[in-house]
């Protein structure tokens, strides 16, 4: 039983360092990134399970799907975990949704955010000068911007506020961030030797930027990722809290929006928390593995503030 | 010399985003959908009347002219009325922001004074079991959502105990008679403040938390401050003389950014604690097409964190000699 | 040391002042004193200029203070004397009306006469406000006979005159006449109005305002020369018996209702969802009051262009929804299916009897019943959505009667925040269309960027959209369908086209007799019905709480308690806790 479980931990630990790099055993010996790895794990599941419910019957598909039997909010039973909406929908099943909603609506807001900053951030560090202060001003302006004002502004403009358009919104918002930190990186990373030789061995710009400096501001790149992703979440819900959103797409904060909106706020406590427990464990889930990466990847950026 | 070339050069850069910004905003607002009179939905409004209406407010211009007059207004300084209130948009500015300044000011001091304090704990015990707690309990707080917690916040405070008023401003019982004494009013108003002060010192303590205590480890490791041990001063010494006053530059520098941004409220806040703030009256603004107070709102913020951002570059350098330009 | 000492120093300071503040207030705050009413408000009014304000809080307030000439009884909804002392007078010989004046005063104290009348209506007629302005256009000329008499000059017979004209709020030429002689020489006449800035208005009302402190409070007080203080209109002694009046802003409907359970205000003026309702009934405090609403909810068709300009379609569509659904779980109940284009309630005016598509029928028969009107019209499909067996399956696409597949469209609403209800409708009806084949997309717009797309470029397949506020009159029904209005900004945003219908129309506003014009709107309800350019959905029904403890004698009316007849006529039930 114990030589089993040493070989156990052995395979493990092999698997961890051998698979997957240091970093991931980092990772578990870090309490704060080992419990965010587990959250988000557990939230990944949810986001799998969504796709069940509707498969086992019609009524619990989280957006149409209405209990014949339900005319009003009920309490959680045994054929709706967690009880049903004003219509008879199913809370669970809205809840498992909005977990992929959450993924989907934070990582492809964050990963557009992220290729786009770190492509602006790197052409203007490598090229400097004139490019650079464009670059870099058009930055400043849109980081002065109230974000959730020229977002409702131009989501007023698209007309049709569907989650997409609201992730594409998300995205083009929380760029500069990014561009920022990872112009200041290639700037450090320009200066150092192997990027002279590759220009003497005939590198093309193209080549260097891509093959030399991408590496290197890379693991910033996926740090920025986790935080861009939490506000990305935090946007979504705001917006949907505050009625801007899409109806047609079961997010949390559309939940909450239709627990406020329709009055059952204080009534059904069953409605209102879950929700709002899920929002913020999934942002403190991306956070805890972020301040783990960070204590990995660079003591010195420490200082970036947490973005809310 | 250089100083005085980067200075002058920053100015002439904050000049020119701001009018870049300016245009920008006037072409978003002259682009977008919909229009003032469309929000009134009253069937016996015909579609003259409704044309008249808006050619006396000037929307039937073409761009260009529209442009001119609004940079010639801008000089002049005027910004014209807001369609819905008809008042002059700088006096409802003006009514509306001391009110969010009031609270969005505050709870950002409050909140960093207590991030200090607690990442000076949890930093000078680090690996340790409080630093753990104290780091997820910031997180955690951090990662409330705003408008949920706040509502159970007034449901626990406001009504189930009943320590404290349900939102608003001041009590309208008390300010109506006039024999009300200043003093009176402005406790009154503190009253009014201490659940969205709460609400908002313990979701973003956190975030000054892990900027302090992030610093705190950085200047722990430094020289001297193996040289202050070597002294033989004690760890309280070390800790309150040494390090918490060089780590909480970075905090000092955030909350110097955040006051800044204070000035755009927040809509959430104030719409839950009924709060006369600004954040609201832009999102009214914005989703109902009063082009002349969104306008003139946008552009006081931009200048508002123009000019901050620009100062925090000068204390800076002031600050820190090592910052060369 | 010493700066812990400080530290400490100053924090128990802030205590001390917290906790003084705290038992401060607990005093205040209970005294609860006699005839002083308090109601929660959800915005404050944007303007207290009569000629600019056009949102509901605005209106609400001002209807205190700005008083019509005849006004709508709570009960049978009659039009009745208000300012007036009796009855218009006809003279069909001129085309002229008479109204005679009752003794009012300002709330200064200076009388109300028949210069006010006539200077109010002019204003409205030079400077074309456009709220007011068409329900005056064909008057031709006012004039004050003597001191408390004025006579309307009708270019031609109108039916409106008397039911929306009359009702226009009189203002008084002491206070509006430099204003208005100072504007209509500047270069934007209308503008130069309404950006006139009215702190204190001066009405004829029951109530005064007082005092208002931005975003926090309005305070009224009685307004000592009120005309009708006690006397009995239909039955109703009015006070008001309140000597005091204290409006609240409560921006969310939580805490409003939490302050009218706690008793911080006596009474939420705004309507209250369905999702309240078990709370409130459970609250030994509270009476809840649910009103009927003259409000029509409706889905809409751009018949402007194929395929929904097909008659056929459409009525395939409305035997599709299921407004029982709509009721009963979207609605939670809390409103009526509308059959017509005038509400139920609108006892004289609705017609009773006119085709209910697919009323009680249930899922399957209705897609059953659309099936076969359409596919007899020419619509096929690949796989038709009823079998040779004669049961449901899913369809594919539907391919319209030339051949070609149906292209997706869109079900516009205003955007759940705004509400919640209509959002929701369109994703149900998406869903009851895809059963027959109907590729649609339910998509929620922003309020001012639907009604851009709607009514300025009639750039949209459907809609759901619903008027809150419809006057009892139903003259809107010429607005909505009239061919004149099918323009930019009109409000024939269906683009609805039928010669029969407008000369109906036309007939129904000349004609004077109340009988002889019911029969014309009955038989342009049943065109509409039959046509559906709109399919009327519901009428939602108003949810409305007070807390009892203090005050009794509110009013019911259509439109809910918070009415004018409500606040002169409710009382201080004596008991003072």
């Amino acid at each position: 039983m114990a030589l089993k479980k040493t070989y156990l931990q052995q395979a493990r630990h092999r698997w961890l360092s051998v698979k997957a790099g240091p970093y991931l055993a980092f990772f578990w010996q870090n309490p704060i990134g080992k419990w965010g790895v587990l959250l988000l794990i557990t939230f990944g599941l949810m986001a799998l399970a969504s796709f069940f419910p509707p498969l086992i019957d019609p009524m619990y598909h989280p957006m149409t799907g209405v209990d014949p039997n339900i005319s009003n909010v009920t309490p959680p039973a045994w054929n709706h975990w967690l009880g049903t909406d004003y219509m008879g929908r199913d809370l669970f099943s809205q809840l498992l949704t909005g977990a992929r909603v959450a993924f989907m609506v934070g990582v492809s807001a964050a990963f557009m955010s992220i290729v786009f900053g770190t492509l602006v951030g790197m052409t203007a560090g490598y090229s400097g000068k004139l490019i650079d202060t464009l670059l870099m001003r058009a930055a400043d302006m849109i980081m002065l911007l109230p974000t959730l004002l020229v977002v409702l502004l131009l989501s007023s403009f698209i007309g049709q506020l569907s989650i997409w358009t609201i992730v594409m919104l998300i995205a083009v918002f929380r760029w500069p961030g990014v561009a920022r930190v990872i112009r200041s990186q290639t700037l450090s990373i320009k200066e150092k030797p192997f990027i002279d030789a590759a220009r003497v061995a005939g590198a093309s710009h193209f080549r260097i930027l891509f093959r030399h400096i991408l590496p290197n501001v890379l693991p910033m790149a996926l740090l920025f990722m986790t935080f861009r992703v939490t506000s990305a979440i935090i946007l979504e819900a705001v917006l949907a809290f505050l009625g801007f959103g899409d109806p047609g797409t079961v997010s949390w904060g559309m939940m909450l929006q239709w627990v406020w909106k329709t009055g059952n706020m204080f009534q059904a406590p069953y409605w209102l928390f879950p929700p709002g427990i899920c929002i913020s464990l999934i942002t403190l889930s991306f956070y805890m593995i972020g301040r783990a990466m960070e204590e990995i990847l660079d003591p010195r950026l420490r200082k970036e503030k947490i973005e809310d | 010399m250089t100083m005085k070339y980067f200075f002058l050069k920053r100015i002439v850069e904050i000049i020119v985003i701001f009018f870049v910004i300016m245009t920008l905003f006037f072409l978003l607002f002259h682009f977008a959908p919909g229009d003032p009179v469309s929000r009134m939905v009253d069937p016996s409004m015909t579609h003259e009347d409704a044309a008249y209406m808006i050619s006396q407010l000037g929307l039937d211009q073409p761009l260009f002219t529209r442009y001119g007059i609004y940079i010639k207004n801008f000089f002049q300084g005027n910004f014209g009325n807001s369609f819905h209130y008809g008042e002059p948009v700088i006096q409802i500015i003006g009514d509306r922001l001391p009110n969010t300044i009031l609270l969005f000011t505050t709870s950002i001091v409050l909140s960093a004074f207590a991030g200090i304090f607690l990442g000076r704990i949890t930093a000078w015990h680090k690996g340790k079991l409080i630093d753990t707690l104290g780091t997820i309990l910031a997180l955690v707080c951090h990662t409330l959502f705003l408008p949920w917690a706040a509502l159970l916040i007034i449901w626990v405070f406001g009504y189930q105990i009943g320590w404290f008023p349900l939102g608003g401003i001041l009590s309208p019982e008390l300010w109506i008679q006039p024999e009300t004494g200043y003093v009176a009013k402005a406790l009154d108003v503190l009253y009014h403040m201490v659940l969205p002060l709460f609400t908002l010192c313990i979701i973003h303590f956190g975030s000054y938390m892990l900027i302090m205590r992030s610093s705190m480890l950085e200047v722990i490791g430094e020289d001297y401050i193996l040289t202050a041990r070597a002294k033989g001063l004690s760890n309280r010494q070390i800790c309150n003389r040494h390090v918490a006053p060089n780590a909480s530059l970075p905090v000092v520098t955030s909350v110097g950014l955040s006051l800044a941004f204070s000035v755009n409220g927040g809509a959430l806040t104030e719409i839950i604690f009924s709060w006369p703030g600004i954040g609201r009256e832009l999102i009214f603004a914005v989703t109902n097409n009063d082009y002349p107070l969104a306008l003139a709102s946008f552009l006081f913020i931009s200048i508002v964190v123009l000019v901050s951002n620009f100062i925090v570059d000068i204390v800076y350098t002031y600050l820190d000699p090592r910052i060369q330009y | 040391m010493a700066e812990k000492r400080a530290c400490l120093k100053v924090s128990a300071c802030v205590l001390l002042i917290f906790l003084s503040a705290v038992m401060l207030m607990s005093c205040t705050g209970r005294k609860n004193e006699k005839n002083f009413l308090k109601i929660a408000v959800s915005e404050e009014p944007e303007s207290f200029n009569i000629w600019l304000a056009s949102d509901a809080n605005s209106r609400k307030m001002l209807s205190l203070i700005y008083q019509p000439l005849y006004i709508r009884d709570p009960e049978e909804l009659d039009l009745i004397p208000w300012l007036a002392s009796s009855d218009p007078v006809y003279f069909p010989e001129d085309l002229s009306y008479t109204v005679s004046l009752r003794q009012v005063k300002w709330s200064n104290g200076s009388d109300l006469t028949s210069s006010d009348v006539v200077f109010t209506i002019n204003l409205i007629k030079a400077f074309q406000v456009p709220r007011f302005i068409s329900k005056w256009r064909f008057v031709k000329k006012v004039e004050a006979v003597d001191k408390h008499t004025v006579r309307f000059y009708l270019e031609e017979p109108k039916a409106v005159f008397l039911t929306r004209s009359l009702g226009v709020p009189i203002v008084s030429q002491k206070e509006w006449e430099a204003v208005a002689e100072k504007a209509i020489h500047s270069e934007k006449p209308y503008k130069t109005l309404i950006n006139h800035k009215i702190e204190i208005p001066l009405g004829c009302g029951p109530f005064v305002l007082k005092e208002k402190r931005q975003g926090a409070y309005l305070y009224f007080k009685k307004n000592p020369f009120f005309f009708g203080e006690n006397q009995t209109i239909k039955g109703h002694t009015l006070g008001p018996y309140i000597d005091r009046l204290l409006f609240k802003v409560y921006r969310s409907a939580d805490v409003a209702i939490l302050a009218l359970k706690k008793g911080s205000v006596d009474y939420y003026w705004s309507g209250i969802q369905p999702g309240h309702m078990k709370g409130l009934t459970r609250h030994k405090k509270i009476d809840v009051f649910v009103s009927k609403k003259s409000a029509f909810y409706y889905m809409g068709f751009n018949v402007r262009k194929p395929p929904f300009s097909d008659p056929h379609l459409r009525r395939a569509m409305a035997v599709l929804i299921d407004k029982q659904f709509i009721v009963s779980l979207i609605l939670q109940g809390f409103a009526t299916q509308m059959t017509s284009v005038v509400p139920k309630g609108n006892g004289f005016w609705h017609n009773p009897d006119l085709p209910d598509y697919g009323c009680g029928l249930s899922r399957a028969e209705r897609i059953k019943k659309a099936y076969h009107m359409l596919s007899s019209k020419g619509y096929t499909w690949e796989d038709p959505p009823v079998n040779q067996n004669n049961e449901i399956v899913s369809p594919s696409p539907i391919r319209l009667p030339h051949g070609r597949p149906m292209e997706a469209f869109t079900i516009l609403t205003p955007p759940a925040g705004y509400d919640p209800h209509r959002a929701a409708c369109g994703t149900m009806i998406q869903e009851w269309f895809k059963d027959l084949g109907l590729p649609a997309q339910s998509r929620p717009m922003s309020f001012g960027a639907l009604l851009n797309t709607v009514k300025a470029r009639h750039e949209f397949d459907t809609l759901i959209f619903g008027y809150g506020r419809l006057s009892l009159d139903p003259d809107y029904l010429r607005s909505f369908f009239h061919s004149n209005n099918d323009k930019s900004r009109g409000w024939n945003m269906s683009g609805y086209k039928n010669s029969e219908f407008d000369r109906l129309a036309n007939a129904s506003l000349a004609a004077m007799d109340k009988f002889e014009r019911q029969k014309l709107i009955w038989e342009m309800q049943e065109i509409i019905l039959r046509d559906l350019p709109y399919l009327p959905l519901y009428n939602p029904a108003l949810i409305e709480a007070v807390n009892n403890t203090a005050f009794s004698g509110w009013v019911e009316m259509v439109g809910g308690i918070g009415n004018i007849w409500s606040l002169c006529c409710v009382k201080h039930q004596g008991v003072v806790p």
